[in-house]
């Protein structure tokens, strides 16, 4: 959450710049924008009239290159290569961050061998040292290394900007949720109803015997007599 | 009787006050209820079912922040309508000891609202603080009610009908707190019945409580899901930040596989139940 604040101001600035540019300055905005360390997201960037229009223009790619930064990962962009601008290491690692991101939105453990691969990593040290600096230290992930299984668990990961299609099934996970937390109350309640009813039970039941003892004593004692 | 104030002071009233009047009410009430049942006539000056209690509040007041820490019970004389002196003095003495720097910043009782015969003991305070402060704890438990049923009034000289007055005007405050005292007040709030009831009156509890947190978190993700739908609809202009953070809440969630996590849950907390009972068995 705290990195959205630290974001905001960014995305403000960047907006703005976006919006008093046009052309090949516009893609210069793009590009400092994407390297700007803190800044994971872009959507509202693209939001930006101005962006809108570079579609079908020669500066079409950089509104790709935007979109890729917005929701794809390093894989994209190595596939698509040829049809994107040549990328500043500032923008590569950062491509790379939020290609960790994206693969956290799938999976709570992420095996080592997995993210070797996505992010070109050949060794684990390399791998463990990317993790702990870029997204550790940045506070866009955090989570647990496990070295002897070789696994990252994630316990948080900041979202990434969100595709069209996603806000669908957030809303399906949200009413899931809400349908199990409503079952587990039901069911606690009934617990406690059982609970409850159990312990009337057992008050009575005492009662019953105390009242049998008494009876006994009594006939007892009047048998001696 | 009651504006509100314009005096600027800002009131920092701590939990352990709240819960001192509240516990010394309690007492009295139950006492009250106790001896009554065994003597038919009672002529103290309870009035009615709703006992008075009264006490002092200290604490330290600094500049324009007076923030009051504790507070001790006094007794009242009905038949002066004051306070007993001697008393306060020598509870005053003996906290100035332990707690060189607390103050008497005033007094409490409980009622409903302020009367007019406490303005008698307000400026009999007066000689010890030349403003004091009178905290009102209102005893009826009102469940639509969602604030506390605490009032601060300080005391003003107004004009009414051409005579300077003295009344009470209500002040606002803020609940100030340290760790400490966080976790004291919550300790003595969750009090469970200690003569060890039997194993269900202790789940029960352990469960209500369990089932008022999830209830809490139920409406909140319920607040979550409408302001989503209405997003989707369009009804609201979409705001990615807030959507970036609901996805990244939302990548936490397969806490635990839900199926198994129902009867394990539940089996856990039968058995943490057992096990206080146990121990309160064994010791």
């Amino acid at each position: 959450m705290d990195i959205e604040q630290r974001q905001a101001e960014l995305i403000d600035h960047f907006v703005k710049q976006a919006s008093n540019q046009k052309g090949a300055a516009l893609g210069s905005v793009i590009v400092e924008a994407t390297s700007q360390p803190s800044l994971f997201a872009f959507s509202e960037i693209l939001a930006v009239p101005n962006i809108a229009e570079f579609e079908g223009t020669e500066n079409s790619k950089y509104l790709d290159m935007l979109r890729l930064f917005a929701h794809g990962t390093w894989s994209d962009y190595k596939n698509n290569a040829g049809h994107l601008p040549q990328l500043v290491p500032d923008q590569v690692l950062k491509l790379k961050q939020l290609t960790v991101l994206t693969l956290a939105e799938t999976n709570k453990v992420l095996p080592y061998d997995e993210l070797m691969e996505e992010l070109d990593v050949t060794n684990v040290r390399e791998l463990e040292d990317f993790l702990i600096n870029e997204c550790m230290y940045t506070g866009i992930v955090r989570g647990k290394l496990d070295q002897l299984r070789r696994c990252f668990e994630v316990q948080f990961a900041a979202g990434r900007d969100l595709r069209p299609g996603q806000l669908g099934s957030m809303i399906q996970t949200l009413s899931n949720w809400l349908t199990t937390s409503d079952n587990l109350l039901i069911s606690i309640q009934e617990k406690i109803k059982w609970a409850d009813s159990m312990n009337e039970m057992d008050k009575k039941h005492r009662k019953d015997l105390e009242e049998k003892v008494e009876e006994a004593k009594k006939s007892l004692s009047h048998k001696v007599c | 009787m009651a504006s509100s104030s314009s005096s600027g002071l800002t009131f920092k009233l701590h939990p352990l006050v709240i819960v001192n009047i509240s516990d010394h009410y309690t007492r009295v009430k139950s006492q009250m209820n106790h001896s009554s049942s065994a003597t038919t006539t009672n002529d103290d000056n309870n009035n009615g079912a709703q006992p008075r209690v009264y006490g002092c509040v200290i604490g330290i007041q600094r500049g324009r922040t007076v923030e009051i820490f504790n507070s001790f019970e006094l007794l009242y004389d009905p038949s002066t309508h004051s306070l007993d002196r001697a008393f306060l003095e020598k509870k005053q003495e003996l906290y100035k000891k332990v707690f060189p720097h607390f103050y008497i910043l005033g007094w409490y009782s409980t009622g409903s609202d302020a009367q007019e015969s406490d303005m008698h003991i307000h400026k009999a305070l007066m000689d010890i603080n030349e403003s004091p402060v009178y905290v009102l704890l209102n005893p009826s438990i009102n469940p639509a009610q969602k604030d506390l049923p605490v009032t601060i009034f300080e005391s003003e000289l107004h004009v009414i009908e051409g005579i300077p007055q003295l009344i009470f005007v209500r002040s606002s405050y803020t609940i100030e707190t340290v760790e400490a005292e966080r976790i004291s007040v919550d300790h003595v709030a969750h009090l469970k019945p200690s003569d060890g009831g039997s194993a269900a009156t202790q789940l029960a509890a352990h469960l209500t409580g369990i089932h008022s947190a999830i209830k809490m978190l139920n409406s909140r993700i319920r607040v979550l899901h409408h302001y989503l739908v209405a997003m989707q609809k369009g009804e609201i202009p979409c705001e990615n930040s807030l959507l970036r953070q609901v996805s990244s809440l939302l990548r936490r969630l397969p806490a635990i596989e839900s199926e198994k996590f129902q009867d394990d849950f539940l089996m856990v907390s039968l058995f943490s139940s057992f096990l206080n009972i146990f121990t309160i068995f064994y010791h």
